[in-house]
């Protein structure tokens, strides 16, 4: 098989020269210095604080030991990554339902169209996380004038508010979402042929139906990053369950926020967050399972 | 083009997508410039006052400063970070780069607050706690994967076979990258900055981790603020961020092909 492809493969890079090793050392040193020490220390770091015993007074001393680990065994921390996990999957279906056939028709737009799209979706990221909750507080308030209006058409009692509760940290996620995950189908579908579409209406497929049995399987691999990329976000949110949510609603990211801050056990929250990452690489190598292989073009 | 009922549902499908999306910012906008204390949407009377209280106030006007030093260092930094190794990739397809842009994208698979929890361990253990360099370098290598994909989606779009008839033409490597790969690249390097200046600026939970306590960035004097009882002030600030933010993006889409920066390869007729 290689072998009969080995003709086609392009030419190997050129042997790397003496001088260009010095080259690459200084272009590197100090990129790999920052990176190790930024990234790599921090990540060993928290895996050591997760194995450590914890000191009265919030600190920690080296040790080895299992014991915030045991900690996870309880139903609470079972109740919070459910949880966690039900917010991310409704917040993947949602977000994915609306950005991918957002994606899909600003890329057939025509160029000044796609480019105002692309600035707003790019500005609209301009404010902070913070000013949208905030916003979102404004909105659905009892003095809001949603509440206002639904309360007008009998859909809501009179003086009750829309939040705090499920359904508004999940619209609030959307939202915060949805510029990313638009952007991130973006290059994916403007490079899809636009003569597979018109093959399939010349074998009399309508649009949806092309959409629904062309377009959406060719795309398989993107959908489930996209996925991923939501449920990633939503196990780190922590303002907006926060603020729109009631403590059942709160997310994993909360706890561990409280576990290291509030309650000032740090060994406790670097175990929470282990497992998360944890969970995050089982759920990738699931994606990647999943995924159709990747052309060995692209 | 006729109208028909796929248009026109696709035309309300993204008018709805517009409206969501332009939602909060109008909020944010309104209640900025509106003359009561009282938190409420549709405003009732224009007024200024918000914009005087905000500019007129020391803490608000240091916080402003603080958090656009930070945004301008951290995204200088990714984006000084990303360009060499995103460069070696392109041009040696160096074993190494590679590797280190691979750490740079898994840093994406860390939720926010597991990112936070780590550099505020790290910081800590540094016993170099609450600066100002610690919210830039932190900020830096959690938003390292934005430049490096901008970047390396820009150095794939540069045309080898003009560097290589550079080359032949007697052009030296320095020469090739001035007359070729500088120029191709400053519209990417731009974007990638603006970026991270964006998200940099608007982040709260690692800066408020990593040194929030001595450093109080915008979104941390925001949600402080939040937290004691409202304020419209606090939406002057956001007012600035989506000018900030919109008008960088605008110029970049006058400078550049913006549909190109993001990850359009084929051709967009006009």
């Amino acid at each position: 098989m290689s072998a009969i492809e080995a003709p086609l493969a392009p030419a190997a890079p050129a042997p790397i020269r003496d001088r260009d090793r010095w080259v690459l050392t200084g272009l590197l040193a100090v990129p790999a210095f920052y990176i190790a020490l930024m990234a790599i220390v921090p990540a060993l770091l928290m895996v050591q604080i997760s194995l450590a015993h914890r000191d009265v007074g919030g600190l920690w001393s080296p040790g080895f030991e299992l014991t915030q680990y045991r900690q996870l065994a309880t139903p609470l921390f079972a109740r919070v990554m459910g949880f966690s996990l039900l917010l991310a999957a409704s917040g993947a279906v949602v977000c994915v339902a609306l950005a991918f056939p957002a994606a899909y028709f600003i890329t057939r737009m025509r160029r000044r169209a796609q480019v105002a799209w692309l600035v707003f979706l790019l500005g609209s990221l301009s404010l902070s996380e913070v000013l949208i909750v905030f916003a979102f507080q404004v909105l659905l308030s009892t003095s809001g004038s949603l509440a206002g209006a639904l309360a007008a058409v009998g859909l809501l009692e009179a003086g009750q508010s829309l939040y705090p509760n499920f359904p508004a940290v999940l619209t609030c996620l959307v939202y915060l979402l949805l510029p990313y995950v638009i952007l991130f189908f973006y290059p994916a579908l403007s490079q899809l042929d636009p003569e597979v579409e018109q093959a399939a209406a010349t074998l009399g497929a309508s649009r949806l139906t092309t959409f629904a049995t062309v377009v959406v399987p060719m795309m398989r691999g993107q959908i489930l990053t996209g996925v991923l990329l939501v449920v990633i976000f939503t196990f780190g949110s922590y303002l907006t369950p926060l603020v729109l949510g009631r403590p059942p609603q709160w997310t994993i990211a909360i706890h561990i926020n409280n576990a290291a801050m509030a309650a000032g056990n740090v060994p406790l929250a670097a175990a929470y967050a282990v497992t998360v990452v944890a969970f995050m690489v089982a759920l990738l190598a699931l994606t990647r399972t999943l995924s159709p292989r990747r052309e060995a073009a692209a | 083009m006729t109208l028909n009922v796929g248009t026109l549902a696709r035309r309300g499908f993204l008018t709805l997508v517009a409206l969501f999306l332009a939602a909060p910012l109008i909020v944010v906008a309104s209640v900025s410039f509106n003359d009561t204390r009282r938190m409420s949407f549709p405003p009732t009377q224009f007024s200024l006052r918000w914009y005087q209280a905000f500019f007129g106030d020391g803490a608000w006007m240091a916080s402003l400063e603080r958090s656009l030093t930070i945004a301008a260092l951290a995204a200088a930094v990714a984006v000084l970070v990303a360009l060499p190794v995103t460069y070696a990739i392109w041009r040696y397809q160096a074993r190494a780069a590679k590797a280190l842009a691979g750490i740079g994208a898994a840093l994406f698979l860390i939720p926010g607050v597991v990112a936070a929890l780590m550099l505020s361990a790290f910081w800590g253990e540094t016993g170099h706690v609450g600066r100002l360099e610690n919210v830039v370098l932190s900020h830096a290598i959690v938003l390292l994967g934005i430049p490096l994909s901008l970047l390396s989606v820009g150095f794939s779009a540069i045309d080898k076979t003009q560097v290589e008839a550079a080359h032949t033409m007697g052009a030296r490597d320095s020469d090739a990258f001035r007359m070729v790969v500088r120029p191709a690249m400053t519209p990417y390097i731009l974007c990638a900055f603006v970026f991270v200046f964006v998200l940099s600026i608007n982040e709260y939970l690692i800066a408020y981790m990593v040194a929030g306590f001595t450093v109080q960035t915008l979104p941390i004097k925001i949600f402080a603020n939040m937290r004691q009882g409202y304020e419209p002030t606090m939406c002057v600030a956001a007012v600035i961020f989506m000018a900030l933010g919109f008008s960088a993006f605008i110029l970049i889409s006058k400078i550049a092909d913006l549909a190109r920066l993001m990850g359009r390869t084929r051709p967009l007729d006009a």
